[in-house]
């Protein structure tokens, strides 16, 4: 007799066939075991979904930047608990008895994945399935590798190369002091390179041998302005080539210069060689504009730029010269537009700044050089020229928007010294969590403008703008 | 870093349960991860959701994108417009930063307003609240028929509309409203000047209807 035939027979039930109690047992067992994997099921349901309620969020990470994120599950709920789906994203995860996990490491991939928390709850008995619920996780691109830099195309108008870079060696007289040098550098602005624009900025640079003169000039032409690279680069050009022509012998000029250091009436000196300033620098920068002019008016005569203006060459301009004299170092300037210009002296602890940055926010819309009334408002334009005597100086800096933004943000941090060493901090130590060296201002060192170029790069969210700085050190 | 932020007020009623709700978080979800993969927003948009229904609540403050988390976002309750308008207006207050001679603030707000229905609650009192507030550029959208296109022209002269609430036309008008938000981030930064106008935006999906 099997051992069904008998339980039945125990209860009276009696006289069954031997396919009948198998048939029952099969019915039987069969029910049961259902119902209790049921069971077993919904108890299962009910402990993921209290793990699903704890709604365990994982932090977005970001690709190869350390990631560390710890979570804890309540250990009563479940016996045992490990996490899948991290090793494929670069993360590993140490786990703890309490229920407490560590995921770390530099995520690999970027987007938004699901991971799994798997356990078996309290009650799990081997053989059964395990249980997991899924967890979302994002990971953003590294911000760095989302930006393109397209190289620009040759064939575009006016093109300019992307990057650029000068060194003036200025060696010592025999017998004399060592003299200052200028290095300069200009880097196309990531969002230029991301569309393959061409760099807008612009610099021109030069000693004058013969006088011992200085003269630098940089300039940012204007994101808006079609062929601002042009302007920019015509502004340049233009100033230097005749500041320079001025320059070479002019014995009143520097004659004057020395009579006013030695003017007891300061007031009437300072006329005459503001008038000079104003012959100068004042008439370079309306050369510039003229020469501007011309060409916007010759090149509208072509087909290919019908219809061109001088507000497509929009530009700003600073300028600035410098020479050495017995006393001290004579500097003058002329300034339109935004960016900073700045005699800069790190033992003294002073600076100054040599204008006023025409600044949108505060003080109207940005000037350019192209701006007729930049000319005709007499007052205004003797104000952007500016002369002063130094005992000497670390720097003379003149950079464009690019530069000065990100460093300085406003136009009051522009006026405060902390900022300013800060500043001079920063170009010498670089940015070491960025691979960014700084720059060595060492007397004659021709690599001081490769160290520049690479300063350039530097990493500030928001600020992808073309730079460019030129420094007399 | 001057930030974009940008304010989605999504009508989260009853009557947009269903296709519609799911559709929007699928969008909210879209949006973003599109949003992350342009180096202009990774860096510059912030993004907060603010959800109305029978009361209003920021669902996610404004974060920046790359710590951005998908909200909860359930369909029910009526359609608390008002009552979203004058919430905005308060977290605009709190969490965007004005320009002083120190500082330079953050750009004026991108705001996508997305709503399938009347407003049940009193309109104008969030109007008043709103209006006091400088914002960059206000889009609202009027999803599918049930909206009324006069009332939001109340609020903003950009006003588009669904023809329908169904996933695929939600999906497109979240994509328009990515794109939006990827010009809006690239105008800022190259030209450093705020957007305000529709026109500086793209041009909508043929889904998404300007109305004039």
């Amino acid at each position: 007799m099997s051992l069904f035939s008998s339980l039945l027979d125990k209860v009276g039930i009696t006289n069954t066939t031997l396919a009948q109690v198998d048939d029952f047992e099969k019915w039987l067992l069969t029910d049961m075991w259902n119902k209790y994997s049921d069971e077993r099921m919904s108890r299962r349901i009910v402990v993921e979904n209290q793990i699903r309620d704890l709604k365990i969020r994982l932090t977005n990470g970001t690709v190869n930047k350390e990631y560390i994120q710890e979570i804890s599950i309540p250990s009563d709920l479940v016996k045992e608990m490990w996490m899948e789906g991290f090793e494929e994203l670069g993360l590993s995860v140490e786990s703890s008895d309490e229920g407490k996990f560590i995921i770390k490491g530099k995520p690999c991939k970027a987007g938004d994945f699901d991971v799994k928390l798997c356990f078996k709850t309290k009650e799990w008995i081997e053989g059964e399935s395990t249980s997991s619920i899924s967890i979302p996780v994002a990971f953003n691109p590294d911000p760095r590798s989302l930006w393109k830099g397209i190289p620009t195309d040759r064939d575009t108008p006016f093109f300019k190369e992307d990057s650029d870079k000068c060194y003036v060696k200025v060696e010592a007289r025999e017998h004399g002091d060592p003299r200052k040098d200028i290095v300069v550098a200009s880097q196309r602005g990531r969002s230029h390179a991301q569309e393959g624009r061409p760099r807008d900025d612009h610099f021109s640079v030069c000693h004058c041998d013969e006088s011992d003169w200085y003269i630098l000039s940089v300039a940012d032409g204007a994101g808006s302005a079609k062929y601002s690279r042009k302007g920019s680069q015509i502004a340049c050009e233009t100033v230097v080539s005749f500041c320079k022509d001025q320059l070479k012998s002019n014995e009143e000029f520097e004659a004057k210069i020395k009579a006013y250091q030695e003017a007891d009436d300061k007031n009437a000196a300072q006329k005459v060689v503001g008038d000079l300033i104003y012959k100068i620098l004042g008439t370079a920068a309306h050369k510039a504009y003229k020469a501007i002019n011309d060409f916007a008016a010759d090149k509208a005569t072509k087909t290919d730029f019908a219809g061109i203006k001088t507000k497509d060459f929009a530009t700003t301009l600073m300028l600035a010269i410098c020479k050495k004299f017995e006393f001290g170092w004579f500097v003058a300037s002329f300034w339109v537009g935004d960016g900073a210009m700045c005699i800069y002296n790190v033992d003294k602890n002073t600076f100054k700044l040599l204008g006023e940055p025409d600044e949108g926010e505060f003080s109207g819309q940005t000037r350019f050089l192209t701006m007729p009334e930049i000319f005709t408002d007499a007052t205004s334009f003797y104000k952007r020229l500016r002369f002063s005597i130094e005992d000497d100086f670390t720097a003379l800096f003149l950079m464009t928007d690019g530069v000065s933004d990100p460093m300085f943000e406003t136009d009051v941090n522009l006026k405060s010294i902390d900022k300013w060493h800060q500043f001079y901090n920063t170009l010498r130590a670089g940015f070491p969590n960025d691979q960014i060296g700084g720059v060595v201002l060492e007397d004659d060192n021709e690599e001081t403008k490769d160290q520049l170029l690479n300063w350039l790069d530097f990493w500030s969210p928001g600020n992808h703008d073309d730079r460019t700085i030129a420094i007399l050190y | 870093m001057r930030r974009l932020p940008v304010y989605l007020l999504l009508d989260c009623s009853g009557s947009m349960y269903g296709e519609p709700i799911e559709a929007v978080k699928n969008g909210v979800q879209v949006l973003v991860s599109t949003l992350r993969q342009d180096p202009y927003a990774l860096e510059t948009a912030y993004l907060s959701i603010i959800t109305f229904d029978s009361n209003a609540q920021q669902v996610a403050p404004l974060t920046e994108l790359s710590a951005f988390q998908q909200p909860n976002i359930q369909a029910n309750g009526c359609t608390s417009l008002g009552a979203a308008l004058t919430l905005l207006a308060q977290r605009v207050d709190q969490e965007v930063t004005k320009t002083t001679p120190n500082q330079k603030g953050d750009w004026k707000p991108l705001v996508f307003i997305m709503t399938d229905g009347e407003p049940t609650d009193d309109l104008n009192k969030g109007l008043v609240e709103f209006k006091k507030r400088k914002f960059g550029m206000v889009v609202a959208c009027a999803a599918g028929v049930g909206a009324n296109t006069d009332t939001l022209k109340k609020i903003t002269e950009c006003v588009v509309s669904l023809d329908t609430a169904d996933s695929a036309t939600i999906k497109s008008f979240f994509k328009w409203v990515s794109a939006s938000v990827s010009a809006g981030s690239m105008k800022v930064e190259d030209t450093g000047t705020d957007v305000g106008s529709l026109n500086e935006l793209p041009p909508p999906p043929p889904e998404v209807n300007i109305v004039v």
